[in-house]
């Protein structure tokens, strides 16, 4: 974590697969799955939002810097950002726990809010993690400072 | 920017307690999902048997007394999952000779629980020679307290003409 030393050729190669990862998850796989919708049922709206391209660009952006700047205190609020910004995704995507759909007279009406709560929980933690774990790190580097010197 | 050079550093106690509150809201979460999800699917899968497999319970019976209809409904909603079940019928905008009387039921999980729902028509010739034969109406399950849906259809087609 944070009480190693990570080299540069380290950072890039995490920041390259970080990259990789990420363009496939959110650019890559949203893209393939749109056209394959659109392929399947032409007349539907069954299509992939704008916004998964744009948080996924954010997301991309922030995972990167995260893993590029890896074991430094410029990296927490980089991981506390992807966690938060999760959070906020997923309340996007489920327009806040209640979904609903209205199709040949019948509309259908999906509330979980609670659940939602539930679901975002681990990703408010993450946030909150992170920042606790470098003082939590920081602390005990300091602490044990006889056995330790910061790296030139 | 200072990166600590550390040899076989210890990891400290805190990092310990921060990952054993990260095991307990992955439990948590875990949990709660893997169980409204098997409750989900017993629920549908029994209510489903119930409406489909012909039980005797599930019928509904039309009764034409004069020009009044009396639409009676009775549902036996199984619970077998591991929630609460709440199902509700009712009419969201009545007609003028429409009245429906909400029904809601409670079932506890592992029981049974009868939804009786009635629809009154005042008029039933009225209303079958009228343009808009449209009752909306509203059928509501929830798995308390996690999940509910909403399903608003058309009650119309409950009535029919000379009863029966």
């Amino acid at each position: 974590m944070y009480g190693r030393t990570i080299t540069t050729r380290k950072r890039i190669t995490s920041a390259v697969w970080a990259l990789v990862v990420n363009a496939i998850f959110w650019i890559v796989i949203p893209y393939y799955l749109g056209v394959f919708l659109s392929g399947r049922v032409p007349d539907s709206a069954l299509t992939v939002p704008t916004f998964v391209y744009e948080f996924g660009i954010l997301f991309i952006i922030l995972e990167v810097g995260a893993a590029f700047f890896q074991g430094k205190a410029i990296a927490v609020p980089m991981i506390s950002a992807v966690a938060l910004l999760t959070v906020v995704y997923i309340w996007y995507a489920t327009n806040g726990g209640i979904l609903g759909v209205e199709t040949s007279g019948i509309t259908i009406a999906l509330s979980f809010r609670l659940l939602l709560y539930v679901l975002v929980l681990p990703s408010i933690w993450a946030a909150i993690r992170a920042p606790l774990a470098y003082m939590v790190w920081r602390h005990a580097i300091s602490s044990g400072a006889s056995s330790s010197s910061p790296a030139p | 920017m200072a990166v600590f050079v550390q040899t076989k550093q210890k990891t400290p106690r805190g990092i310990w307690a921060l990952r054993g509150v990260t095991v307990a809201i992955t439990l948590i979460l875990l949990v709660v999902v893997g169980t409204v999800a098997y409750s989900a699917y017993e629920d549908y899968s029994a209510v489903r048997a119930e409406l489909a497999g012909g039980s005797q319970q599930a019928v509904g019976a039309a009764v034409l007394r004069g020009s009044t209809e009396t639409v009676s409904i009775n549902i036996t909603v199984p619970n077998k999952g591991l929630y609460p079940l709440n199902v509700t019928l009712a009419c969201n905008y009545p007609t003028s000779n429409v009245v429906c009387q909400r029904a809601s039921v409670n079932v506890p999980p592992g029981e049974e629980g009868v939804l009786r729902f009635r629809m009154t028509v005042s008029d039933v010739s009225q209303f079958e020679s009228s343009d808009n034969r449209v009752v909306n109406g509203t059928v509501s399950i929830s798995m308390s307290p996690f999940v509910g849906l909403t399903v608003g259809t058309d009650f119309g087609g409950f009535i029919k003409s000379g009863g029966g």
